[in-house]
């Protein structure tokens, strides 16, 4: 990634229309995840099985697949495996297994995200909308493909969701904090806004972000940053919002 | 008496010890029998030949040396004088003993006939004169004295020297036979209780005598049929579990559609706990299992994130703990197990205090609350799984009752203990106590 400049604009919310095709064994799941994209502008294609998921993919142009695991005959795991040999259309793998492992393999096999069932509906389409936005950003390019971002020293590896010190010791972060460094991460000295922030963080993931955008830059410094008060790397810029100092690499 | 017996090695030792003493004593007591007898033969015999002699010779000479040569034939346990007339008087106390000599000087003299030959003891019976008749009618009187036993007293001292030499040399080969015969066995005891039970890997070592592989074999096939059966229920109740989240979902996605009813709010929650219990089962049967590879992380991070939530989520939690405390174990795992300890104390109390504190070679965690806390004799039984205290924790306290063994397992898969105390002002006290890493 080419080193940001302050004049680009942050990455605004997608909300324009994309065909999605949901995979899933389970035909209410089926037919309520879509209704509930639909709801929400874009359009479905629904298909039972691995067999039904080529045919759609052959079909029509699909932006993006939500495809489940546990599926009759050719599991959810091989199916995207032999998605990413053809193509880089985003893919959200989901779940009932819900373990971190699970997770890790989703991500490690060329997923874009993973979601755990039961999920909640507004998690799924925040999802939907964060994988679109960034498959857009950076067409041609699987987001799992350039999954660490290094700064300072530190590496959030975004397969494991997780984020590591210059020691090497893995420091926890709440969702909302682990959202809001993602959204500086991506958007390095710039200047953010805190509705911004907020918007951007919210779409990622509802949960764990009600609290004032503030304590959740001041809760993220001081885990960030030991040293005084955590100016180092979240610049306060007065009457505006936040900056995040660092250079970003991926990798 | 019998506890002493407990061991292989002790019966061991006694029944050789037993049986070869009584072996060894009664073979010496018929042994000695037989040789007495034999001695006292060869006695008599050689006496017998003696007096035999001694009658020929006086027999030969005349008359006026008869008594001189009589005289000096004698020695030993006999003396010998001839006289013109018979000294014995027949019979006496003990006159028996001595019949053998008479039966002797019978058989070696043939000219002799059998009332020639008289014997008498006169009450003595270490003592006896036996008269000879002679052909002119004069006698040899003999005066024999009992031979007395020199060494007999020596000889059972030895008996005794054997004895306990062999005793001992019985108790040594016992005791080593005994352990190396029983030492398989040891070892396989030792083996089984050094078992994981979480582990069906692991199979005890089929060596050693017949009698212990068969041991080994058929305990290594329960142990299999065991995890076996294990496995299959955790997997029946894992797969429960597991596809109750399918029908969750279009629960969850139904309520989507009838969003702004009031008795929404109310169904979400139930679906949370719903699934809050699912996590716990699941979790729990996963245990120790969490495919987690250990590595270094920060446990004060883990802590603030944990108090934030609970914070977040309305509760009064103070966190009071030192900047970057590194651990190495499995994050996950603490990270659940820390939760569930600071959801329970929320859940019993109105504060709740967290702190951490690291010194060399441990890092105490520390939840404590003002709630009711725990009655003592209770304190261990809440850490096992499925155990509620219905008296003051009811059905939004952990569930299916597993929080407290969850966050138990958690603890331990990073090789700590969980212990909980009541503090003397009142509430609990959940301590954890974690080996710092050697940085």
């Amino acid at each position: 990634m080419p080193p940001a400049t302050i004049d680009q604009h942050p990455a605004p919310v997608e909300r324009a229309a994309a065909h999605i095709l949901v995979v899933d064994d389970d035909a209410e799941i089926r037919r309520l995840a879509a209704k509930l994209l639909r709801e929400h502008g874009h359009r479905t294609s629904l298909a039972r099985d691995g067999r039904e998921m080529w045919q759609a993919l052959e079909s029509a142009a699909i932006d993006l697949v939500i495809l489940d695991i546990m599926l009759p005959g050719s599991n959810g795991l091989n199916l995207c495996r032999e998605i990413r040999q053809t193509s880089n259309v985003p893919v959200i793998m989901v779940t009932a297994l819900g373990s971190d492992a699970d997770r890790i393999v989703g991500l490690e096999i060329g997923a874009d995200d993973y979601l755990a069932k039961p999920f909640n509906p507004r998690e799924l389409v925040a999802r939907v909308n964060a994988v679109l936005r960034r498959s857009r950003a950076e067409p041609g390019v699987p987001h799992s493909a350039q999954h660490l971002l290094q700064f300072s020293g530190w590496v959030l590896d975004a397969r494991r969701r997780e984020v590591v010190n210059p020691a090497g010791v893995v420091v926890d972060l709440s969702t909302g904090e682990y959202d809001l460094l993602v959204t500086f991460l991506e958007n390095p000295q710039r200047v953010l806004t805190r509705d911004q922030l907020m918007d951007s963080a919210k779409n990622r993931a509802a949960t764990g972000f009600d609290r004032a955008i503030d304590i959740q830059v001041s809760r993220l410094r001081k885990k960030l940053d030991s040293s005084a008060d955590g100016q180092a790397m979240i610049k306060t810029i007065r009457g505006t919002g936040y900056m995040f100092v660092p250079t970003v690499v991926r990798a | 008496m019998m506890r002493k017996l407990d061991t292989l090695v002790a019966r061991m030792i006694l029944v050789s010890l037993v049986g070869i003493s009584l072996v060894h004593v009664l073979s010496i007591w018929s042994y000695e029998g037989a040789l007495d007898r034999e001695l006292a033969r060869a006695n008599e015999t050689q006496l017998a030949d003696r007096i035999v002699m001694i009658k020929r010779s006086v027999v030969a000479v005349a008359e006026g040396n008869r008594e001189a040569l009589a005289h000096e034939l004698s020695s030993g346990p006999l003396e010998a004088h001839w006289n013109k007339t018979r000294g014995a008087v027949s019979g006496g106390a003990g006159a028996e003993r001595w019949q053998g000599v008479v039966t002797g000087v019978l058989a070696a003299a043939p000219e002799l006939r059998s009332d020639d030959v008289v014997l008498g003891t006169g009450g003595d019976p270490h003592a006896a004169l036996m008269s000879l008749r002679l052909p002119d009618g004069s006698w040899v009187n003999v005066d024999l004295f009992a031979s007395s036993r020199p060494g007999h007293s020596g000889h059972s001292h030895g008996t005794l020297l054997s004895t306990s030499i062999m005793a001992g040399g019985v108790v040594l080969l016992a005791l080593f036979l005994a352990r190396w015969l029983t030492g398989p066995l040891r070892s396989m005891a030792q083996a089984v209780s050094a078992m994981e039970p979480g582990s069906p890997r692991q199979t005890l070592p089929e060596r050693g005598p017949l009698e212990v592989r068969q041991l080994a074999a058929a305990f290594n096939g329960m142990r299999a049929r065991i995890a076996d059966l294990v496995q299959r229920r955790t997997h029946a109740l894992a797969a429960v579990s597991h596809d109750l989240r399918t029908p969750l979902t279009r629960l969850r996605l139904r309520l989507d559609e009838v969003r702004d009813t009031p008795s929404q709010e109310a169904m979400l929650a139930d679906i949370a706990e719903m699934e809050s219990m699912i996590d716990a089962t699941l979790s729990y049967l996963r245990g120790h299992d969490t495919g987690e590879t250990p590595r270094k992380f920060d446990v004060a991070a883990l802590l603030a994130t944990i108090v934030d939530a609970a914070h977040d989520a309305g509760h009064a939690v103070t966190l009071a703990s030192p900047h970057g405390v590194v651990v190495l174990g499995r994050p996950l795992a603490l990270k659940r197990a820390l939760t569930n300890l600071v959801d329970n104390a929320v859940t019993f109390a109105g504060t709740v205090a967290v702190s951490s504190a690291a010194d060399v070679t441990d890092i105490i965690i520390e939840i404590s609350d003002d709630g009711p806390g725990i009655p003592e004799d209770k304190l261990a039984e809440v850490l096992e799984p499925f155990v509620r205290l219905e008296t003051s924790r009811n059905r939004q306290s952990g569930g299916v009752g597993l929080g407290l063994a969850i966050a138990r397992a958690g603890v331990e898969a990073n090789g700590g203990t969980l212990t909980l105390r009541n503090r003397p002002a009142g509430g609990l006290v959940a301590e954890v106590r974690l080996p710092a890493p050697v940085s």
